[in-house]
């Protein structure tokens, strides 16, 4: 019985390639995109739990109830540590660290390469040598009781320690941190995997922190909500009872009596950092999308199923009438589908493995997946793929084992029913609303991203380099200027404490013709003289800062922005209030894009610097021509002014580009422009199944129509109609979710809606539908009409 | 062996009744060879399959073995299809996508017969049949006489008591039909019970009995 089950089941195959291979295509699709994205949220759920002791890891942080909405902050004071944790009892282990910053413009620090070349890390952290009995991290060189538990030492990453050391043996070495702090290596981890929130390319000893940040008390400090403490609770620790022995923490301390600490779990901190469920949201969508794209698949698979049973009809009949039972044809057919899904499941694992730097490419990430090691993953998979096969299985089975045997073999089954509305014809029309969607909102994501690339910011930002420097001794800028502006290939310098895209400094003004306790949020900027020359700004009124008034470091320049919320007709004169003090402004800027074109642009205000440098800085400078050169320019003549401190000069484009919001749009983009290709390719084999079904039914009618002299073009005019009517349908469907998704997109600035994008997307749709239809037209209108109305 | 009395079998319309078999009165004794003749519409193939358990009749009685078979439960029906009855066709409607050997081989699978005793019944026909060196080819390999010997061998393969066959040599030409009788015949003679429809005058002849339906009614039952 087995054998003549898979002997059956091995020649139809054989009998219908064609169609069994666009089944199997279909689910392939279906099946492959559904691995990717399990695969991707399995990812998104794995993080941090390579730590052994996860469940019982929690991130301390601090919500605070007085600002609105509530904020749920993922960094605590330092006090934690040492006034609020180590009393609990049911606390294991208390870690406190600080990430390392080298500024307020970004965090890291310099590291002296043996060639004598700087090299920039990122994501180094203070820490107590408790992270080592916190976390599960590998120690190659080294000693877990004690590699952090000295000042000046540091324990460094795998791959860190490569670059300092390449002969290998750091231990006990020196590294010398930003040029200046000697520190001497305890020991070498293993990277920390791809998947761990905290990913340490170095690590402080946290005794080395009071000397260094000059801050000796550290340890009292309540109100520096900047530091990260995690605690390791016992076995069997209630994380509530936890909870509510520690949220009065704050209540004498002035001005955070609304502050309370918490406790989140580390297996969350991925995926809801702030304890909010934006990025669950987003996963959700996501799955949501991907079983869509998997139920289209099965939807097609029983569509195509049935309009092949026709073809079988007969073979049932017979089976039938010799003794088979009908429980047997339909756990035949059955098996026969759940087969059909294992094997596409398989050949999905393969298409979806191969596929998984396009995900990556999508997302903008540099995710390592593989599906083979993930044993869960696989196990899911394949449950899903049964569970598919006997939904999708379960109704054409029941269908088909029902023939009437007297029917089928007169071939009579399909005969009536032509024209009614079926169940299929809205799947199908479903599928194709679908589709129209999908490629609209791309088009339109297409459209918003070039717009937002595009976008005139306001500003020059063509031919500009930045770095930030951190001195401690004063440099009066003249002497920079003067330095690099001998260099004819430099044209302008200057120096702030912001500059576009790069750093903000927020406040409250009010202003002349403010009303009572009216004030308004700006953003802040200190300049010298040269900024708006260097960056291109133009004026709208009144003056840039200039040194013949020595009363400008007293005044302000607004933007246009600004100059609106005011409500001043003439503004140069008028008065702002910054924290209680008179700024006449002397001067208004137009508007340009200070932060991210997906904002809107803020009120901004620029006052004068002292044009001396000291402290943490930033420089731009506008040079003319070769940019290599430029470069090594600028950085030879600040070397030799700042000989002690390190710097790197940074193309402006660079942080233009880490605009947060232009990566987001383009992944947005590039994930539509995905999905719309794949639930493209499906409704078009689901189009193409219905139409086989149409074309089967109907192909007694169609010889006839041949017979008695009807035209090919007749034909496919009738089989058109039905198409047309599914098109329309998806019109009126597809066509306002897209213009709701553009009404909906988040953003300050759109472009208008482009009606191509609408026409191309329906012609495409229209296209491939037609084309479709004229591959069965075709086969119809040369076959023989004698063949299709034999045996009757 | 079996009995039909006062079959009626109709299609109920809007404003009319339309009869396809009226008052069918029909007794077939065993090693019976009956003939079932008449024009196109005149019900033969219905009352074929009728007595097949394929179709119901829409009113009278019909037993087999003294035992009413209408309304049977399905397993009881495919009971029947497995072990008493075997069918063959105009069209000999075997199965495209199997060989000759598998063809023949398939109502045995159904009955649950073992695959030892499979193998020495289905090459019992084969040789009986001549087909022995055609066993693994397809049926669209065959020419029609032969595609019918393989429907008549996979009828019989089960040993059933009752042969229906509708009009088993409507698509063959005269000395392939003529061959096919001549087999119906020669089982007949074995003992078994046969009931054939056919248009043909010389072929009915091969029956030991001959009825005559007109529009539904049976108009001769006589002895050949």
């Amino acid at each position: 019985m087995i054998k003549h089950f898979f002997t059956n089941i091995y020649r139809n195959f054989i009998h219908n390639k064609v169609f069994t291979v666009i089944n199997l295509t279909n689910l392939v699709i279906g099946f492959a995109v559904f691995i990717l994205f399990s695969s991707l949220i399995s990812y998104e759920l794995s993080y941090d739990k390579f730590n052994t002791n996860y469940k019982n890891i929690y991130r301390v942080q601090t919500r605070q109830e007085d600002s609105y909405p509530t904020n749920f902050c993922t960094y605590s004071p330092p006090a934690y540590r040492y006034h609020l944790m180590a009393d609990v009892p049911e606390v294991e282990e208390v870690l406190l660290m600080r990430e390392v910053s080298g500024g307020a413009k970004g965090s890291g620090q310099y590291f002296t390469l043996p060639d004598g070349s700087q090299l920039y890390q990122l994501n180094g952290y203070w820490s107590e040598n408790s992270i080592f009995d916190v976390f599960s991290i590998k120690l190659i060189e080294g000693n877990k009781s004690n590699a952090l538990t000295e000042p000046n030492t540091i324990a460094i990453s795998e791959t860190l320690s490569k670059k300092l050391f390449p002969e290998g043996n750091a231990l006990g070495k020196q590294v010398v941190v930003g040029k200046r702090f000697p520190v001497s290596v305890s020991a070498v981890y293993a990277d920390f995997p791809q998947n761990s929130d905290l990913k340490a390319t170095y690590l402080v000893s946290m005794p080395t922190y009071p000397v260094l940040s000059g801050e000796p008390t550290y340890s009292e400090n309540w109100t520096s909500i900047s530091f990260d403490n995690y605690v390791l609770l016992k076995n069997g620790a209630d994380p509530k009872l936890v909870d509510s022995k520690i949220k009065d923490a704050f209540k004498d301390v002035k001005n955070f009596e609304k502050s309370f600490p918490y406790l989140h779990p580390l297996s969350k901190l991925h995926i809801s950092p702030n304890s909010q469920s934006d990025m669950i949201i987003g996963l959700a969508i996501l799955s949501l999308a991907a079983i869509l794209v998997l139920i289209l698949a099965c939807v097609n698979y029983v569509n195509l199923s049935l309009a092949n049973s026709t073809q079988r009809s007969t073979e049932i009949g017979i089976k039938k009438v010799i003794g088979s039972s009908k429980k047997l044809i339909a756990t035949q057919f059955l098996a026969e589908t759940v087969l059909h899904t294992l094997i596409s499941t398989t050949l999905a694992l393969f298409v979806a493995q191969a596929s998984f730097p396009l995900l990556n490419r999508i997302l903008n990430k540099n995710i390592d997946f593989t599906l083979w090691n993930n044993a869960p993953l696989l196990i899911f998979i394949f449950l899903a793929s049964l569970l598919v096969g006997v939904l999708s299985g379960l109704y054409p089975s029941l269908v088909i084992s029902a023939y009437n045997p007297v029917k089928v073999l007169k071939g009579k089954i399909f005969s009536n029913g032509g024209n009614s509305i079926s169940i299929k014809k809205i799947l199908v029309a479903a599928q194709f609303s679908i589709s129209l969607f999908m490629l609209i909102v791309s088009f339109i994501l297409f459209n918003h991203v070039n717009f937002i690339l595009n976008k005139d910011l306001g500003f020059d930002a063509k031919n500009i380099l930045y770095t930030e420097i951190n001195p401690r001794d004063k440099m009066p800028f003249e002497t920079v200027k003067t330095a690099i502006l001998q260099h004819p290939e430099i044209a302008d310098i200057s120096f702030s404490s912001t500059i576009p895209f790069v750093g903000n400094i927020g406040g409250y003004v009010t202003w002349d013709g403010a009303g009572q306790d009216e004030k308004v949020m700006i953003s802040r900027n200190y300049v010298n003289y040269d900024f708006i020359p260097t960056y291109n700004l133009k004026m709208a009124y009144g003056r840039n800062f200039s040194q013949e008034y020595p009363a400008d470091n007293k005044g302000c320049i607004i933007n246009e922005t600004a100059l609106k919320i005011f409500g001043w007709s003439d503004p140069i004169g008028k008065q702002i209030y910054l924290e209680g003090k008179p700024f006449p402004v002397i001067g208004v800027v137009k508007d340009f894009h200070p932060y991210s074109v997906h904002n809107p642009i803020p009120t901004y205000i620029m006052f004068l610097n002292s044009n001396v440098i000291s402290g943490s800085t930033l420089l731009s400078v506008r040079f003319t021509g070769d940019e290599q050169k430029a470069r090594a320019l600028v950085a030879r003549e600040l070397g030799n002014v700042f000989p002690n401190y390190p710097f790197e000069f940074k193309d402006f484009s660079v942080a233009f580009y880490l605009d947060a919001a232009i990566p987001f749009w383009q992944s947005m983009k590039r994930m539509f422009m995905f999905f719309s290709v794949v639930t493209l390719v499906i409704s078009t084999i689901g189009l193409f199944g219905l139409i086989l079904f149409t074309v089967k039914r109907r192909t007694k009618e169609i010889g006839v129509r041949k017979v008695l002299g009807s035209s090919v073009g007749s034909i496919y005019w009738q089989l058109s109609t039905e198409v047309i009517s599914m098109l329309g349908f998806a019109i009126l469907v597809g066509c306002p979710a897209a213009i709701y998704i553009y009404k909906t997109m988040p953003g300050a600035y759109k472009e208008p809606l482009s009606i191509a994008a609408f026409f191309v997307s329906v012609a495409l749709v229209a296209i491939i539908a037609l084309l479709t239809i004229s591959y069965h037209v075709l086969k119809i209108a040369v076959s023989n009409p004698v063949k299709a109305l034999r045996y009757e | 062996m079996l009995h039909l009395s006062n079959i009626d079998k109709y299609y109920d319309s809007k404003f009319q009744r339309t009869f396809v078999l009226k008052a069918v009165n029909m007794e077939v004794k065993e090693g019976d060879f009956l003939s079932i003749m008449g024009p196109s519409g005149s019900g033969k193939s219905t009352l074929l399959n009728i007595i097949g358990l394929l179709d119901q009749p829409s009113a009278g009685e019909y037993s087999l073995y003294d035992k009413s078979v209408l309304d049977l439960k399905e397993k009881v029906k495919v009971d029947y299809h497995r072990n008493f009855m075997g069918f063959i066709f105009q069209a000999y409607h075997l199965i495209e996508d199997m060989t000759v050997y598998e063809n023949i081989e398939t109502p045995l699978i159904y009955k649950g017969v073992k695959s030892r005793d499979r193998q020495a019944m289905v090459a019992d026909l084969l040789d009986r049949f001549n087909m022995v060196a055609k066993k693994d080819l397809f049926p669209q390999q065959l020419s029609g006489g032969q595609q019918q010997l393989v429907g008549i061998a996979r009828a019989i393969v089960g040993k059933p008591k009752l042969l229906l066959a509708d009009e088993p040599t409507g698509n063959l030409q005269s000395v392939q039909g003529e061959m096919i009788m001549e087999t119906l015949k020669t089982l007949n003679q074995e003992g078994m019970t046969i009931i054939q429809v056919t248009h043909n005058e010389k072929f009915a002849e091969y029956g030991k009995r001959i009825i005559r339906l007109e529009d539904g009614i049976i108009r001769k039952d006589e002895k050949s």
